[in-house]
């Protein structure tokens, strides 16, 4: 077979694959049920949130028809309103989707499904990856939705254009991304979509207590101390990227962009470690 | 290439147990060879290992020992799947699909591309009799239906090699007659088929060669017509015969076996069941009943599977 052709029939797994994730999404109600939250959302923008700009540069808010209180900032409004939007993808809306996606991975190792999937020619590392990209996009589709939603919106209510907002899609894909991969790794490994719910959200709830160093600095045991500066540094950063992504929209300074490369480092360790041990195990 | 559609060699597979260390050899040592274009029926009782080898033929399974061959290719390589066609046993195919959109799927991991899949869908369901129910999830299919849909989905990229576990099973009879003639014609179309089954009189119909696990390792293989070619006579008599003619009329059977009061003697041939006759009537011993024998393949796994192995 030629190299071209070995691309080509590549390709056509590949689609193969994330489109039955995303029809077995769709048929479990994960893609309709995020796409419904999303419109939702757009749909508050765009009815019941209404600005009247005074001044130009002045505006006033009111929701459901009622006035929210004095003039405000026009730009800061909409830097405001588009933090909020980030703050809620970052928590709510990262734990719905690890939350719709958990079982995505699981039901395919489920006896009598993966057998059939494994006597094809494809490779086990192929089949993985391809139902995690699948995972990835239904999320990510949803999320650019949203974003790009609630962005065009505000911008067509205020004329205000503040593309920085848009870093929200990639951000929330990335750290949805990174989570992920522990939702792989733990499908494949305990085949639980309980666990692999839990795991992922607990490190969302932990991720803002770890990164405060206050806390670790006053522990009082040399060990402690390391103990928590090593999870802070091992596990995925989820405040900092959500505060990154908030500093971003807010044009404030980005101090560091550490917490992005060692989230990703975990990532991916963790996701190579998923496709190994689906290698080595026996269906 | 290859001469043979299947080659294992010394294949073995050894379940450990992690907390308490306990081994179980759930195949052993088993070396196979199943020729091209050939049908070949994989018999066993439960527990044989007849599922642990057709997937580890198909790499879902890790072989502890030996190895296993497709048309000459390692079978731990995905390329080596690209002739198999493969129907599992207690199959779950995803229930959200419709029939047609599961052939797509599947065919699509086949590597196959669009345009040829959408052409031989439809051909497919009209083979298996489902042409009406392509548009119909799957959820709403009968046993046997899931079942015929999977020998679709096993036949999409046209395999020379079509491995099917049970294809029968949850099959009425006229499903099944159809199967066995859809498998009938891609035998004549020299499809190498390799059948798993527990219907004893389904792979002797079927099967030209057979191999019979047992704990396992193979307790017997060969070509089904050598195998069942045992062919003989029972003369069953009365139990109570004078002086030493029992004795005498046994010594040239192959097998005695009393019971209800008359005994069945078992003759190789016509010439030996002739001269006891003779001796029989001579002393004025009635004959119960006198018949021609075959040996099946039921008695063949039987006397496999109890022990020793298989005298034909």
């Amino acid at each position: 077979m030629s190299e071209g052709m070995l691309i080509r029939t590549k390709l056509i797994r590949t689609r193969a694959i994330v489109v039955d994730t995303f029809r077995e999404a769709f048929a479990r109600k994960i893609f309709w049920g995020l796409f419904v939250l999303s419109t939702l959302m757009i749909l508050f923008f765009l009815f019941l949130m209404r600005i009247d700009i005074v001044q130009g540069a002045m505006a006033t808010i009111s929701l459901f028809g009622m006035q929210t209180g004095n003039e405000i900032n026009l730009a800061r409004l909409v830097k405001q309103t588009e933090a909020g939007i980030a703050t809620f993808l970052y928590t709510w809306g990262m734990f719905l989707a690890v939350f719709a996606s958990a079982g995505l991975i699981p039901s395919v190792l489920e006896p009598g499904r993966i057998e059939l999937l494994l006597s094809k020619p494809v490779s086990r590392r192929h089949l993985l990856l391809g139902r995690y990209l699948g995972n990835v996009l239904i999320v990510g589709l949803n999320v650019a939705y949203l974003v790009l939603g609630v962005w065009l919106i505000l911008a067509l209510k205020t004329g205000i254009w503040h593309p920085e907002f848009l870093v929200a899609i990639p951000s929330t894909m990335f750290l949805f991304a990174v989570l992920l991969a522990l939702v792989v790794l733990i499908g494949v490994l305990l085949e639980s979509t309980a666990l692999a719910v839990m795991i992922p959200v607990g490190i969302m709830i932990i991720s803002p207590i770890l990164a405060q160093s206050k806390i670790a600095n006053l522990l009082s045991g040399e060990f402690t101390r390391f103990l928590w500066k090593a999870m802070y540094h091992a596990l995925p950063k989820v405040y900092d990227i959500g505060k990154i992504t908030l500093d971003f929209v807010m044009d404030k300074h980005v101090e560091s962009f550490t917490p992005v490369w060692t989230s990703a480092a975990f990532g991916t360790i963790v996701l190579v470690a998923a496709i190994h041990i689906f290698e080595k195990r026996d269906f | 290439m290859s001469v043979f559609a299947i080659e294992t060699r010394s294949l073995g597979k050894l379940y450990r147990s992690r907390w308490s260390g306990k081994e179980v050899h759930a195949v052993n040592d088993v070396t196979l060879q199943v020729e091209r274009g050939t049908t070949f029926g994989l018999l066993g009782p439960n527990g044989a290992g007849k599922t642990t080898f057709v997937k580890m033929l198909l790499s879902a399974v890790h072989p502890t020992t030996g190895e296993a061959r497709i048309f000459g290719s390692d079978a731990r390589i995905p390329s080596s799947r690209i002739p198999i066609g493969y129907l599992p046993e207690n199959h779950r195919f995803p229930t959200y699909l419709t029939g047609y959109a599961m052939l797509d799927f599947y065919a699509a991991l086949s590597g196959m591309d669009s345009k040829p899949r959408r052409k031989r869908i439809p051909e497919l369901l009209e083979l298996v009799g489902l042409a009406e129910w392509g548009d119909v999830r799957l959820r709403k299919y009968s046993k046997g239906m899931l079942q015929r849909v999977g020998l679709a989905q096993a036949l999409m990229h046209d395999p020379a090699l079509l491995i099917l576990d049970e294809p029968s099973d949850g099959v009425d009879p006229v499903g099944r007659r159809h199967i066995r003639d859809i498998l009938q014609s891609l035998e004549e179309r020299g499809v190498t088929i390799f059948l798993n089954s527990h219907l004893l009189v389904e792979v002797e119909a079927f099967c030209r060669d057979v191999a019979i696990l047992n704990k396992g390792r193979v307790a017997l293989q060969g070509k089904v017509r050598e195998l069942t070619a045992g062919k003989g006579y029972r003369l069953t008599v009365p139990a109570a015969m004078p002086g030493n003619l029992h004795a005498a009329v046994s010594a040239s059977a192959s097998a005695c076996t009393p019971r209800d009061g008359v005994v069945d003697l078992q003759y190789a041939d016509r010439a030996a069941v002739n001269l006891a006759i003779d001796m029989l009537r001579r002393e004025q011993v009635e004959i119960e009943a006198l018949a021609p024998t075959v040996s099946t393949l039921e008695d063949i796994f039987i006397r496999s599977v109890e022990g020793g192995s298989a005298n034909v």
